[in-house]
């Protein structure tokens, strides 16, 4: 039962997360999310701190404003400081992440939270701490991270047409009248968010992992939006089942080992758009 | 204050080896970030970093032994590896580049954490310290180390110094560098090379996680001084090599802290310092330029209205709301304008309102006629007509400086001492001149 908690973890993780990864890669924005999954860590240190629980709303309040602040931050050292435009990303996300790992090496014995887990999380005691439901006994992560899910899924189908026109066509999108900003202000709070809820699971910097490559691997096989959705959610499923029974095999690090699959995966797809041509 | 007397004066001989390598390693990576920084490639930087782990790990797997050089071989590898993957992807395929360093990053990444952790279960205290390599421990530093930084840093700058020319030519133009005949694959790899040895002798005493903002950041700051390459990548490395120095300190008088994050805390405050109070680039520099800048149009505005004012006739005397006829002025703008102008002795306060100073009244003339220079200017040699002249004369008047002035009435074949004051908006009318 253990296996299939940490299994259903590692997949609404990758599902959730690379939902917004698609629209991460279609906007260019990649490393914006590697960005932020450094950058929300002095954010999640301090509502540990304040709140002295985990998963709880602070923490996600704690995370959005984070990520807005991240993304103004970055806005205002490019248009205000005049520094360029990668250099300012570089810089503002380095700095909050270094901060945050200060907070959790000074802070370790308090706040429940070590080294360890910022790295890669700890999927592994999710089956741990389980409350009942029609009898069977349902990890409270995984409600959390059904909640995000939900959440991910109504704001991208909400705003479907909205990203797809500021994705492919920003001065488009902005001459008809579509407030481009409101939408990358969501996009930024929806990432910083999902990178809270995955921490505790895969840790602060293999989230981008989980962000970024089932979108590509989705985007290699096809054109198709929808379709793209559903190989993304597909993707996560495989790499949650491969990526777990690597590391039963190896005796390695779970939420390394899913990363491990799901490059896997995205070479596999790689190759095969390659002989298709 | 005395710990850090003693960490300045170097007694402790452990300290000397730390103090040294971490002032090499934020010198040497400050100069090396300096070139990708101009390349705009900054984030390469974080995904070499990152990859490096899993080269750590195995060739520790395949040594036995945490000798450095042997570990340090194994991280180049792998920076390079996914270097060269990164360029494979992007190429091979239509995901673009950002998402090509994300994807290499993570994959690398996650393999070396599962190397890590099966390496952490497996091998006993042999092993331990390998984890000092994502987080950073300068205190950890041995001997060894400290020798294999400087001859790493040793061998970047004679690279450096050698290819100095060719590297410079790619960096700021590659176009011109391929056509004056510059091996530009090989300079492009020369840049790699460098940056993934700087990495790779790094990681150990800042992290794995850190590394690549002692890359980014220090160009960054030292960018805000200067406009010349060889003072960047002097200045970069110096904010490097204090940083990397006081990092250390700081995990060397707190011994749980590691080493990276405060480097990377204190680079930050220095960007941070710089982009606020440097010179010409800063932003409270450029804030009170431009508000000193308006602060003088809104004074010459007002100067160069009244002495109009004077020349049709209506008399000496002006107040706001005479001034306000032709150029408007809000209460409080006025109000601080007057107190500057006044302050200045350029005009003078009388019962009923205010009147011109001679300072003033041949101060506000002369913007009236370098406007009037301009419309001619606009009118003649760029055949613009009557009616947009004034508009774009209202800006430039306020910007024209005596070289420029004596330079256009050259070419207009007018004297030096030429005033149009008294012929107010009496140009040429335009059918006039298309007539010529």
């Amino acid at each position: 039962m253990d296996a299939f908690w940490i299994i259903v973890t590692g997949f609404l993780v990758a599902s959730s997360t690379g939902m917004l990864g698609n629209l991460l890669l279609l906007r260019r924005m990649s490393m914006m999310g590697d960005a932020l999954s450094h950058a929300v860590l002095p954010g999640i240190v301090i509502a540990y701190l304040i709140s002295g629980s985990r998963a709880s709303v602070p923490l996600f309040l704690g995370a959005i404003i984070m990520g807005i602040i991240t993304t103004l931050l970055i806005q205002f050292f490019s248009s205000k400081g005049k520094m360029q435009a990668d250099a300012a990303m570089g810089t503002v996300f380095t700095f909050l992440f270094a901060v945050g790992v200060i907070l959790v090496t000074k802070y370790a014995g308090e706040a429940d939270i070590d080294a360890d887990c910022v790295l890669h999380g700890e999927i592994a005691f999710v089956p741990l701490q389980t409350s009942s439901f029609l009898g069977l006994g349902v990890p409270s992560p995984v409600w959390t991270l059904l909640g995000l899910l939900a959440l991910v899924q109504l704001v991208f189908w909400i705003g479907y047409k909205g990203w797809l026109i500021t994705s492919f066509n920003g001065e488009y999108a902005k001459s008809i009248g579509i407030k481009t900003a409101v939408w990358h202000y969501t996009l930024m709070a929806a990432t910083s968010v999902a990178t809270v809820v995955s921490f505790e699971s895969v840790g602060a910097i293999l989230v981008i992992a989980f962000l970024v490559v089932p979108a590509a691997t989705a985007y290699l096989i096809t054109d198709n939006l929808k379709r793209m959705t559903l190989y993304i959610l597909l993707q996560g499923l495989l790499s949650a089942v491969l990526g777990y029974f690597l590391s039963e095999w190896v005796g390695g690090s779970i939420s390394g080992s899913m990363a491990v699959a799901s490059f896997v995966l995205f070479a596999g797809s790689f190759i095969w758009s390659k002989k298709k041509g | 204050m005395d710990l850090f007397l003693k960490y300045l004066t170097l007694q402790d001989p452990n300290v000397r080896y730390v103090a040294l390598a971490t002032l090499l390693l934020g010198g040497v990576s400050g100069a090396v970030g300096s070139f990708n920084f101009l390349r705009k490639k900054t984030l390469v930087g974080e995904t070499v970093a990152h990859s490096m782990l899993p080269g750590v790990l195995i060739a520790f797997l395949l040594s036995g032994v945490k000798n450095p050089y042997i570990l340090i071989l194994g991280a180049a590898i792998s920076g390079w590896l996914s270097i060269l993957l990164v360029d494979f992807i992007t190429q091979q395929s239509k995901i673009k580049g950002d998402s090509a360093l994300a994807i290499v990053l993570s994959s690398f990444f996650g393999f070396g954490i599962v190397l890590l952790t099966v390496i952490q279960s497996n091998y006993g205290g042999e092993q331990s310290g390998l984890d000092h390599y994502i987080f950073g421990n300068a205190a950890a530093m041995t001997p060894d180390d400290s020798t294999a930084f400087a001859w790493v840093s040793g061998l970047v700058l004679l690279l450096v110094l050698g290819f100095y020319h060719s590297i410079k030519s790619v960096v700021f133009n590659l176009e011109y560098a391929d056509a004056i005949g510059i091996n530009v694959k090989f300079i492009d790899g020369l840049i790699s090379f460098i940056t993934i040895l700087s990495i790779s002798v790094g990681i150990k005493a800042v992290g794995i996680v850190m590394m690549s903002a002692l890359l980014i950041i220090p160009p960054t700051a030292a960018r805000f001084w200067t406009n010349g390459l060889v003072k960047l990548l002097l200045l970069s490395g110096f904010f490097g090599a204090l940083a990397g120095w006081l990092g250390a300190f700081v995990s060397y008088s707190q011994v749980s802290m590691p080493t990276g994050p405060w480097t990377i805390v204190i680079i930050s405050l220095i960007a941070f310092v710089s982009m606020l109070f440097a010179p010409k680039r800063g932003v409270i520099y450029q804030r009170w330029s431009k508000l000193l800048l308006k602060r003088r149009i809104n004074e010459e505005n007002l100067l160069k209205t009244a002495v109009q004012n004077e020349v049709r006739g209506l008399g000496k005397l002006f107040n706001r709301r005479s001034i306000s006829q032709r150029q408007f002025f809000e209460q409080r703008l006025w109000n601080r304008t007057v107190r500057r102008l006044r302050r200045k002795g350029l005009i003078k306060k009388v019962h009923t309102g205010f009147t011109l100073s001679t300072e003033g009244r041949s101060y506000g003339a002369e913007i009236d006629r370098r406007h009037k220079i301009w419309e001619i200017y606009l009118q003649r040699r760029m055949q613009m007509s009557i009616n947009l002249v004034h508009d774009e004369a209202e800006t430039m008047e306020h910007f024209l400086t005596p070289e420029i002035e004596a330079e256009i009435l050259g070419e207009l074949g007018l004297c030096s001492r030429f005033n149009p004051l008294l012929e107010i908006h009496e140009l040429v009318p335009d059918n006039a001149i298309n007539a010529v």
